[in-house]
């Protein structure tokens, strides 16, 4: 093998994977029914659970009768807060002063927060008879009174919902740069407005669902859930449960959609893996619609008070707000409460220059399903309250909306830019997103048509959504402020086996992202196979050490740097054997698509060679060449990296029915080096889609005391595609960021800039009426009694 | 999600079914659009199921005596299709593509919507619409009850725990008459805020006869009997001018989507539109 012949040099190209649009690895296996998600794990002795869920807001509990439910066949056990004393309240620390951690038992004890929380579990032979038990079980509550609205709550005469949380305020921070308070006193023009998003769910198609299965004679649990962070969980439980990490699993199997809303640790997982060691059985639940509705994580849900300065040229001198984020009952594991509000104050400025900033931010329990993550986190709200200040600012000085982002976005010069609430963007097309989605809506020819369609009685708006946000973010940095846990870092293990195959394995947790294409793209790419040839194991504890998942826009940035440096290291080694065989430089040898090889020679053999050569031939290679094939790396960007993105929609109401028609939706975004150009696509596509639900029609509505009103899918209203236009993504990049893969997360910006896009179009449409959008979603109903309350004070 | 225990009866002809509906708490399984969903949050919870979904004798539609008869057992897409409906009632047509999504459509019957009695439902409205009769048949054997009468309240109906609604009868009317429906919900397939069908008989350039009816307005669909009389003796020309008070005194439900004053606001909207719609398909086939 290692004899040389010399052949014509012929031309080498090494093909490219990253950047091209390869079919999904995992759709087959998906599209034809094969996939395998929670539901589907069937294990021998398998029992069911099914929760007593409460049906107060706030409530003592006197009491609990479940003697009929026990007595039922097929039941085989009841349990509530009692059975599990050995068990720690769920708690999420943090490090931030002021905070209040509240404490979540994992079944009520003595008192439930909100309608929906768990307070006894039954198991028996099948989710039918779980239910039909649950059923029978009568919970005797004394209502206690609790404000449910988040302003209510902070009043000094409201009901405490937690001993230790003194006037309902969970955490108050704030963020300051310069004097903004003066600067808008002192300022030419100001506009100011109260903002609100409304709470809505994550609502993955796939509800939450677990299955625990225990090895008696190991003493080691193993967790299959429906989770976007096993790590996460696996960590939480060895902890509650106190057990060794190495004999609890956790792994995320296929998984329908998360949305954040499966990005947190729940009392479910907790019961369902503590039972299965109890009772010695696997224990399966999964959660129906209901439950999804009222007990997963809920998003957004606040209410920003703000004010922006400006001079005459409409140049922003100053902006101030005052946030108030309904955190529901309790703080979110292992995020804390400050997640979602605190985002909102740090991301508020957005991509503009503002020179001073005040941002003032408190967290509210209320009795209410908590708030978690969820797709865009803090950043739809922030960027809706700052996009209607811009043009409501422009408004005023009668500037076009797109020339007011162009005086005053962050302009390619002046990056990196620190931002008044401390965040520093990246170099990132902020200019340039803003002029490609303006020149390629026609901005003039849109005022041309919208002018005649108004002659005929037709109203038609447009609006503009820019933003910037902060993805991939390493460990300098906290997804959440204070959080008790890293989230900056990925492992990534690369291997070929003894027959050649490669496997890559990460942390992460694909749970809709294409993780298993664009993963494998990276690996192929860099180590010279097939995508097709990359296996991709992620979601399952027991192959890393450490990792959190997949949220945050971070898999790609981090992942995929794990994977590139991870893979450079196997490559090397990969090159060093070979060079061994082929009696060569090793610097002089070459990979790809499946081959090794020394261009220009004969010298070629495919990984399935070099493996035997490595693992199996004993002849071949002297015993110190014969390197294990396996490489493991971890990545950590320390800071994160910008992802920018100019979102233009354009609505057209009907004014007799108010009926609010999207006709056209445009993004404009800078991901950077895009790894799937399909990929991007689909997250672009996903991420809008829910910023239009949004803006235009998710909603859970509560009543006064805190019952959820909009239960189930005939009242919690999601976008179909008939509500959906044609979406136009146009990719731009500009300066690649300094990371191994130049890439930038993008998982979750659709969410962030359509809302704001759709509010400001809505106004725009309406704008002669003298009405502003400040309430999300806007409903046609909620649009007419917008406009009867101007005429009435007219 | 789960529904309680019951017990399930598929009866093959009608009379078994009759007979298995003598029981203290026994309900009708047709499509399950309705049914169903109630049954797994368990809002109903009835110890007996009765299929009726064999009784292929209730699944069809034919012509009898000037009138159409459209079995309980009819689905919305095979309404929508139907040859003899799209001849004499195309607005039946039109009307079912506003019932919710084709997978709903396939399954759910007309003898379901109609006994449900959603005021928001399209079936109701087009059955007061159309001056249809709905045929039940119980113990006693067959009874023939109008709309107005059938329709009580909001999910309550004329119909008896023992009794089955077998079909509608809607007569075939004169093919000058232009008919129309039309109706406004949040998202494509949603329940109806205000639903409105209407048809109208022209007379040299004249409305000779004109019909106009809303679900949404109310408990029960409901027929604008007083605008229908104003109607008459005008030209279309007046239909926006004689339409635009018509939601006075009426007093709509209100829910988290759509408010008593957004309902109102609807209806002179609907009317004028769908009447206007029915007076240009008037005078000849469209």
């Amino acid at each position: 093998m290692n004899e040389s012949v010399r052949t014509a040099p012929t031309e080498v190209t090494r093909p490219k994977y990253v950047g091209e649009k390869v079919q999904r690895l995992e759709d087959p296996r998906l599209l034809t029914g094969a996939g395998r998600y929670v539901a589907d794990i069937k294990l021998e002795r398998m029992v069911h659970l099914a929760f007593v869920r409460s049906d107060q807001s706030h409530a003592r509990i006197l009491g609990i009768d479940a003697d009929d439910a026990r007595a039922m066949t097929g039941v085989i056990a009841v349990l509530t807060a009692e059975d599990f004393t050995n068990i720690a309240d769920l708690t999420a620390p943090s490090r931030m002063k002021n905070y209040h951690a509240t404490h979540c038992p994992i079944l009520a004890r003595d008192v439930v927060r909100y309608v929906g929380e768990p307070v006894a579990v039954v198991v028996a032979r099948d989710r039918y008879l779980a239910e039909d038990a649950a059923a029978l079980i009568v919970v005797d509550y004394e209502g206690i009174e609790a404000a449910s609205d988040p302003v209510a709550a902070l009043k000094p005469e409201a009901v405490q919902l937690h001993d230790n949380v003194p006037g309902n305020l969970v955490f108050e921070r704030s963020f300051a740069t310069g004097d903004a308070p003066g600067e808008i006193d002192a300022a030419p023009h100001s506009v100011r407005g109260t903002f609100r998003l409304r709470r809505k769910s994550p609502l993955a198609i796939e509800n939450r669902a677990y299955v625990a299965e225990y090895d008696r004679g190991r003493d080691a649990l193993t967790l299959h859930g429906s989770t976007q962070i096993p790590g996460v969980v696996r960590d939480e439980l060895a902890r509650l449960l106190d057990m060794p990490g190495n004999r609890i699993r956790v792994t995320a199997p296929d998984v329908g959609g998360g949305f954040g809303g499966k990005g947190s640790l729940y009392p479910e997982e907790v019961i369902v893996t503590a039972l299965a060691r109890r009772l010695e059985r696997p224990v399966k639940y999964v959660s129906d619609r209901l439950e999804d509705l009222t007990s997963t994580s809920q998003g957004f849900d606040e209410v920003v008070e703000a004010t922006l300065a400006f001079d005459d040229e409409g140049r922003f001198l100053a902006l101030q707000a005052d946030i108030i984020g309904d955190i529901g009952a309790y703080s979110i594991i292992p995020w804390t409460a400050a997640l979602e509000p605190v985002q909102v104050a740090s991301f508020l400025p957005g991509p503009y220059r503002t020179p001073a900033y005040l941002g003032r931010v408190r967290g509210v329990c209320t009795p209410k399903p908590p708030t978690g993550p969820y797709r865009g986190v803090g950043r739809p709200m922030a960027v809706f309250a700052m996009e209607r200040l811009v043009d409501m600012a422009a408004a005023k000085l009668g500037l076009d909306p797109a020339e007011s982002r162009r005086r005053n976005l962050v302009r390619p010069q002046d990056f990196p830019f620190r931002i008044g609430s401390g965040i520093r963007w990246d170099h990132s097309g902020f200019m340039e997103c803003l002029e490609k989605a303006v020149e390629v809506v026609d901005l003039d020819g849109f005022r041309d048509r919208q002018a005649k369609a108004r002659e005929q009685g037709r109203w038609l708006g447009i609006g503009i959504g820019t933003y910037a946000e902060l993805t991939g973010i390493g460990s300098r940095i906290a997804v959440a402020p204070g959080m008790p846990i890293n989230t900056g870092a990925e492992t990534a293990s690369v291997r070929i086996d003894a027959t050649g195959a490669v496997t890559a394995t990460f942390a992460t947790a694909s749970h809709g992202q294409s993780l298993e294409t664009t993963l494998a793209q990276i690996v192929a790419e860099e180590l010279g196979v097939r995508p097709g040839d990359v296996t991709v194991v992620q979601g399952d504890t027991a192959v890393t050490a450490h990792g959190t998942g997949t949220y945050a826009s971070r898999s790609a940035v981090i992942g995929g740097g794990a994977a590139i440096v991870t893979t450079r290291v196997l490559v090397k080694k990969v090159k060093r054997v070979a060079a061994r065989l082929f009696d060569v430089d090793p610097d002089s040898i070459q990979t790809g698509d499946g081959d090794i090889f020394v261009p220009g020679t004969n010298h070629r053999i495919g990984f399935g060679e070099l493996a035997r050569a490595v693992y199996s031939d004993m002849t071949t290679l002297p015993m110190e060449a014969r390197e294990t094939l396996e490489a493991q790396e971890s990545y950590d960007p320390f800071l994160g990296t910008t992802t920018a993105a100019t979102h233009i929609a354009e609505v057209e109401i009907d004014p007799e029915t108010l009926a609010i028609r999207l006709t056209r939706f445009l993004v404009a975004e800078d991901c950077g080096r895009m790894i799937n150009p399909m990929v991007v696509d689909g997250q672009v596509h996903g991420g809008v889609v829910q910023g239009i639900g949004v803006a235009l029609m998710e909603e859970l509505h509560f009543d006064e005391a805190g019952q959820l009103l909009s239960a189930s899918l005939a009242d919690y209203l999601i976008p179909t595609s008939a509500e959906v236009p044609m979406l136009e993504v146009h990719h731009l990049e500009t300066e690649l960021p300094d990371n191994p893969g130049g890439f930038r997360g993008m998982g979750e910006g659709g969410t962030i800039g359509a809302p704001a896009a759709i509010a400001n179009a809505v106004a725009d449409a309406i704008a002669h009426l003298g009405i502003g959008i400040n309430n999300l979603p806007i409903t046609p109903s909620k649009l007419h009694a917008l406009i009867a309350e101007t005429q009435k004070t007219e | 999600m789960k529904p309680a225990p019951f017990e399930y009866l598929r009866p093959r002809t009608l009379h078994e079914a009759i007979a298995a509906l003598a029981h203290d708490d026994a309900k009708i399984l047709a499509g399950g659009q309705s049914l169903v969903p109630m049954m797994n949050f368990r809002l109903v919870s009835p110890e007996r199921l009765v299929d009726i979904n064999g009784l292929s004798d209730l699944a069809t539609i034919s012509e009898t005596g000037g009138s159409l008869r459209i079995g309980a057992l009819v689905r919305h897409a095979q309404a929508a299709r139907d040859p003899l409906l799209a001849r004499h009632l195309p607005v039946v047509a039109e009307t079912m593509a506003h019932v919710a999504h084709v997978a709903i459509r396939n399954r759910g019957t007309i003898g379901g919507s109609l006994v449900h009695a959603d005021p928001s439902a399209e079936w109701p409205l087009l059955v007061r619409l159309l001056d249809g009769v709905l045929e039940l048949l119980g113990p006693d054997g067959q009874r023939a009850v109008a709309p107005e009468d059938f329709f009580i309240a909001p999910l309550v109906t004329d119909l008896a725990e023992d009794e089955v609604l077998t079909g509608v009868l809607l007569p075939v009317p004169d093919p000058d008459m232009g008919m129309a429906f039309d109706e406004v919900s949040l998202r494509a397939g949603d329940f109806a805020m205000v639903a409105c069908g209407a048809n109208v008989m022209l007379d040299d350039g004249r409305i000779a006869s004109a019909r106009l009816a809303f679900g949404g307005l109310g408990d029960v669909p409901l027929r604008m009997e007083a605008v229908e009389a104003a109607l008459v003796g005008q030209t279309p020309d007046a239909i926006a001018g004689i339409v635009a008070d018509c939601a006075e005194g009426l007093d709509p439900n209100e829910d988290m989507h759509a408010s008593v004053a957004y309902r109102r606001r609807l209806a002179p909207v609907l009317a004028r539109r769908v009447l206007e719609r029915a007076a240009g398909r008037a005078g000849g086939r469209t």
